[in-house]
């Protein structure tokens, strides 16, 4: 061919246009947002050079009639692709706000739709940059269906490969309900938002004032509304941030965890530290990252879900390299209780967990349910007992060590023995019974206390009679609901070799279609 | 009457300091256990522990009397020291002992109940012709009645718990409008540290130095006052730096209110350690405040410039032995200072910074004493107060304990919380208190910001951030992921997955 | 396509800014290299890491003990001789778009009273839609044996009160919600 004919000239024309879009001017738009270009999000996220756009040309659907006049572009939109993230193959799409508002049209979705059939086609987790106006309204119902599309497949693909959706932007009305149904959300503060309806809307209907960020910005997600489950301060972190989730995860739901070298720091095994961080006096509070720091391979927890529910900590985390989920009740806040939030938050860990067979680390230290009216009318009782059918429901190897209290329904739903746990420890300080000594005792011995002089005196004494003979895990340990009671410090040495011993698990449900998980 | 064993009812650093003379002198030691600092290091430097674990009652520890004087008497322990803060100045305790022929080091239990007293106090001043400010002579009734009494002394006035110490309970109105509710917050703040809401009004000096002198008297009769110590680096009335000789004394002035002082313990009959507190106006006119009845936090720089052991002396007064020496033989040698350094982070305004002291480290030289109850492990609990040490530093003179100090506050290291040692530099680097010229107004007004820092000290913080963080980063993305082994699974495993 | 942002991530490793809350911006290119630029010279910093001892920086044959308090994403608090600074850990962009978020924000309307340390509620002096001055006692907040009176430090209205008495709070829980006037 010769490079300067007609062929090659033509082919270069094309592509100056199509470069045309992608030009310093827009650059300084986003840039004068705050936030980064499609392009630009694309580089960060994945490893360098290694993303091949894929129907870069593919152009707009055309104009029709007065109400739907359409800018047409190459692309409609929305870059789709695949590449790279710590040489993994990764495919993504992001949506480009200078085209049209980065609204969804048909074609735009059409592109999605082709990016999620190509994703579960080759088995490797999907990321969608989200920076869009919403449906586009030119479009009317082919906008909307395009939407549809993407869900279903959405819904398809969930469980089979990872999908990460990363709001980079405004995602607003049926726009959030991909993301909501992907497994991961990230955020970046101040410059992204989700929300069902508007501002404006809320103000004609219910002549309420708010802000974007009030409503449905990254802080409301990360923290109230748990919609949110990764927000970081800006878009290159949260870009970093979601490379840093992938290397944790599967491919797909076939494929086990890449895994990373072993700590060679064999010390490590035996941590004096442990011993001292949970308190004596099963009233103090203390920190339950800093015995899941001590437990994981350096530096290798990953938090989910970190300002959400924080009397639940859930997140990734290494053995010897390899991943496991982790939960843990957090004796800091709220006093490490169960509530709605926390079971949600765990509940859908686990699933995820499940779905693509990465072990469970449960550490307990939890003195029971929130109580109160609002806990109740708000329905604690189903939210709880979505905790309890996701361990119950969970394949996967799953371990607990009962750090400290262990009450009533809580010590069940914990992934206690008998709800199929694989290996169960408990640390010395562990207190497992129907419920705390000083409420066991006010019960039991209701009479005598109400008979004697000094009542305060006479329960203390009970309660730590109580302690000693009932609410200590020698008694569960010699029922066989504990498989060990463990010294503290050799905690990382036994789970490594009980993941290790758990590592060929495999059982299953009975056949069904799915379960009726309370919802 | 020799004293053969002694129950130190205290803890952390007093506890071992008391411990060391007692073990230098023969005596043997107990000490209190809590459950609420069980690894504490003073445990481990008596010769015996009695353990008050067990949760009995509702009373903190170290305030159980009947516990401590049953303890006691179970042991067959000779005497009882108090230390500071506590018990040392709880009437009722020395009672109590000495009902129990339990010898308790520290004055008869009367003369800690009259001095206890701000009231009674300052009537036995006046009786002795002491310098007084201006007040009134007994508790107030009510608010109202301070605002009427303040009226009449002038503004500024100081609403004070007469049951107070230790700064708390006490509050300065500028005007008739704030007197009310100035009563209000001091009054209340007594009733709950103090258990007692009775308040007294005196006239407010501005900007006054607080001067203390150190009393030591034994049961027959003698005393000697111990020269003075400089403690107008305050803040909210709490000492931060004390130091021995003042800087606003001379001779003449130190006599003069060295003799007042005397007049003063002799006047109520006072044997053992104790400590007598002026306020030294502008003109150099100085008045009474109060008596503390007990050894204080800061003896130690008058143990530097004095030679003497206080608790040594404690002891042998309280076994009933003469002074071994006359106000003649008192000389003050030399200069030294004491930085009291607290688990408080200066720059969000002293709030205590509780934790656990990783590491602590200082210079040993032999101008440098440091007085501790803290070592590496040990928590900074919200039981008790946030000290974590004494560090007293001796010069020949002022200028050389200046620079002594400089050097060994930059050698202290401390990981794991927030400490007032920048505060410490923060004051040592100020022209004014270089000279010797404050008063305790010193911290609201002269040092304008309450920590220091080099320049250099800033970027090198910023460094040490973007290298941790680029090092991460580097770690994160350099990692090797092995997929590989991912993919391998066994056909076990794969043959039920793929059904 | 791909070659259009060819060094994106390596920019980012190697300059990298810390800015302060005193609003100073550090810059430091390829802070790895351990090699500062600092008042006209470049100096060669060496640290010793000891995670089970002391930590220090030995800058011009001087040692300062550094230790890191709080790290948190990008954010962090260095505690070095003593005193602590905090950080945000910024890129060249990220800078700009904070300075420009900032911009947006202008001077917000309202003010939050956040608990200087944790303790007890004894008292609060306020209502809801009071007005307030600046210095004007608006809680009392008992922590460590002491009470300590909270005040406004602007002119303005309650807007949010969101505590009561007897709560217990921690460091930085939100207190009071003062909109300026």
């Amino acid at each position: 061919m010769d490079v300067n004919g007609r062929n090659f000239k033509k082919f270069l024309e094309r592509q100056q246009v199509f470069e045309s879009q992608y030009d310093s001017e827009s650059m300084k738009k986003q840039h004068a947002k705050g936030k980064l270009t499609a392009r630009e999000r694309i580089a960060i996220l994945f490893d360098e050079n290694t993303f091949e756009e894929v129907d870069a040309y593919v152009s707009s659907a055309k104009s029709e009639g007065d109400f739907g006049k359409i800018k047409g572009s190459f692309g409609d939109g929305v870059i789709i692709g695949h590449g790279q993230v710590h040489g993994r193959l990764v495919f993504a799409y992001a949506q480009d706000f200078n085209i049209m508002g980065g609204s969804l049209g048909s074609i735009h979705a059409a592109k999605i739709m082709k990016l999620q059939d190509m994703a579960l086609k080759m088995g490797a987790p999907i990321i969608g940059l989200i920076d869009s106006g919403g449906a586009r309204i030119q479009e009317g119902v082919a906008s909307l269906a395009g939407y549809a599309g993407i869900f279903y497949r959405n819904v398809q693909a969930s469980g089979v490969i990872p999908q990460i959706s990363v709001i980079l932007g405004p995602a607003a009305g049926g726009a959030v309900y991909s993301p909501s149904i992907t497994d991961y959300v990230f955020m970046t503060n101040k410059t992204s938002y989700m929300f069902v309806t508007g501002p404006n809307v809320v103000k004609e209907v219910l002549n309420e004032d708010v802000t974007f960020d009030d409503l449905g910005g990254a802080e409301v997600h990360a923290k109230k509304s748990g919609v949110a489950q990764m927000i970081f301060e800006d878009e290159e972190n949260t870009l970093m941030g979601v490379r840093r989730l992938i290397s944790y995860l599967p491919s797909n739901n076939l494929e086990n965890c890449p895994e990373t070298e072993p700590d060679e720091d064999e010390t490590r095994d035996v941590e004096e530290k442990l011993r001292d961080i949970v308190p004596d006096d099963a009233n103090k509070p203390y920190d339950v990252k800093d015995v899941i720091n001590l437990i994981v391979d350096k530096r290798s927890f990953y938090e989910i879900s970190e300002r959400f529910a924080q009397n639940l900590v859930v997140g990734f985390g290494r053995l010897d390299g390899k991943v496991i989920g982790i939960i843990a009740n957090q004796p800091k806040v709220l006093a490490g209780t169960l509530d709605i939030d926390s079971s949600t938050k765990g509940a859908r860990f686990i699933r995820f967990c499940d779905s693509f067979n990465i072990p469970l680390l449960t550490l307990e230290d939890v003195p029971g349910f929130l109580p109160g009216i609002d806990q109740e009318h708000s329905g604690i009782i189903r939210h709880g007992a979505k905790l309890l059918y996701a361990y119950a429901d969970a394949t996967v190897p799953r371990i607990t060590v009962i750090l400290r209290k262990s009450y009533g329904g809580a010590y069940c739903v914990m992934n206690s023995k008998n709800l199929g746990g694989d290996f169960n420890f408990a640390w010395p300080t562990a207190e497992i019974a129907v419920m705390g000594p000083e409420g066991a005792v006010a019960i039991l011995y209701r009479k005598e206390l109400a008979a004697s002089d000094d009542p305060a005196k006479l329960k203390k004494e009970l309660a730590v009679k109580y302690r000693d003979e009932i609410a200590n895990p020698y008694v569960a340990d010699e029922k066989g609901f504990i498989d060990e009671v463990i010294d503290p410090a050799i905690t990382r040495k036994k789970l490594k070799s009980a993941f290790l011993a758990l590592e060929n698990k495999y059982i299953t449900n009975p056949t069904r279609k799915h379960g009726n998980i309370p919802l | 009457m020799k004293i053969k064993s002694i129950l130190i009812a205290n803890r952390g650093e007093i506890a071992i300091r008391i411990m060391r003379t007692a073990r230098r002198m023969g005596i043997r030691t107990y000490a209190i256990k809590t459950a609420k600092e069980p690894n504490a290091w003073y445990l481990d430097e008596a010769d015996d522990i009695i353990d008050f674990s067990e949760c009995l009652s509702d009373t903190p520890e170290f305030l159980d009397i009947e516990r401590i004087i049953h303890a006691v008497r179970e042991n067959n322990i000779d005497a009882v020291h108090p230390g500071y803060g506590f018990l040392a100045e709880n009437p009722i305790f020395a009672r109590r002992c000495e009902e129990e022929n339990i010898n308790f080091i520290g004055p008869s239990s009367e003369v800690i109940y009259n001095m206890g007293n701000k009231t009674v106090a300052k009537d036995i001043a006046r009786k002795n012709k002491v310098p007084l400010l201006r007040g009134s002579k007994g508790t107030l009734l009510n608010a109202d009645y301070a605002r009427r009494f303040a009226n009449a002394i002038g503004y500024p006035v100081i609403l004070k718990a007469a049951a107070g110490g230790g700064g708390r309970g006490m509050r300065v109105a500028e005007n008739e409008e704030e007197v009310e509710r100035m009563y209000n917050l001091a009054s209340n703040e007594s009733a709950k540290a103090f258990n007692d809401p009775a308040m007294f009004i005196e006239k407010y000096v501005a900007q006054p130095r607080h001067i203390e002198f150190q009393i030591l008297a034994d049961k027959h009769g003698n005393i000697v006052h111990l020269g003075e110590r400089e403690c107008s680096i305050q803040r909210k009335h709490q000492k931060l730096i004390e130091e021995s000789p003042s800087p606003a004394l001379d001779p003449e002035l130190r006599e003069t209110m060295g003799n007042a002082a005397v007049d003063i313990a002799k006047g109520v009959g006072y044997f053992s350690a104790g400590t007598v507190e002026f306020l030294l106006d502008a003109d150099r006119k100085f008045y009474f405040m109060e008596m503390n009845t007990r050894i204080q936090v800061e003896h130690p720089v008058t143990e530097m410039v004095t030679g003497i052991d206080l608790i040594e002396q404690m002891i042998k007064v309280a076994q009933g032995e003469k002074l071994p020496f006359a106000q003649k033989d008192i000389r003050l040698k030399g200069h030294a200072i004491e930085f009291r350094i607290n688990a408080e982070d200066v720059q969000s305004g002293f709030s205590p910074s509780l934790g656990t002291i990783e590491k602590i480290s200082w210079p040993e030289s032999k101008n440098v004493r440091v007085d501790t109850g803290v070592r590496d492990g040990s928590v900074i609990t919200p039981y008790f107060d946030s000290m974590i040490a004494k560090l007293i530093v001796y010069g020949e003179d002022r200028e050389k304990a200046l620079q002594e100090s400089s050097n060994a506050i930059r050698k202290f290291w401390i990981k794991g919380t927030k400490t007032t040692l920048s505060f410490c530099r923060a004051v040592l680097q100020n022209r004014n208190f270089r000279k010797g010229n404050f008063n305790t107004s010193f911290l609201s007004s002269e040092l304008k910001i309450h920590y220091h820092s080099e320049p250099e000290e800033e970027m090198l913080a910023a460094f040490f951030a973007v290298f941790d963080f680029a090092r991460d980063l580097e770690e994160a993305e350099g990692k090797k992921l092995n997929v590989e082994k991912g993919k391998n699974i066994t056909p076990w495993l794969l043959n039920k997955r793929l059904r | 396509m791909a070659e259009k942002n060819k060094g994106a991530k390596n920019t980012r490793k190697s300059r990298m800014i810390a800015l302060s809350t005193t609003e100073k911006e550090y810059v430091f290119t390829n802070p790895l290299d351990r090699k500062v630029k600092y008042m006209g010279e470049t100096i060669q910093i060496k640290l010793y890491e000891d995670p089970n001892g002391f930590s220090y920086v030995l800058w011009k044959n001087k040692k300062y003990p550094l230790e890191i308090i709080e790290k948190n994403q990008n954010k962090y608090t260095v505690m070095l001789n003593g005193v602590w600074h905090s950080f945000t850990i910024e890129t060249p962009f990220s800078l700009k778009r904070k300075k420009f978020l900032e911009s947006q924000a202008g001077t917000s309307s309202s003010v939050t009273i956040d608990a200087p340390m944790p303790g007890k509620i004894v008292e609060v002096l306020v209502e809801e839609g009071a007005d307030v001055k600046a210095g004007e006692p608006i809680l009392i907040l008992e922590a460590m044996k002491m009470q300590n009176e909270i005040s406004s430090h602007v002119d303005g209205v309650i807007r949010k009160i969101a505590i009561r008495q007897n709560d217990s709070v921690m460091k930085d829980d939100l207190l009071i919600e003062i909109e300026k006037h």
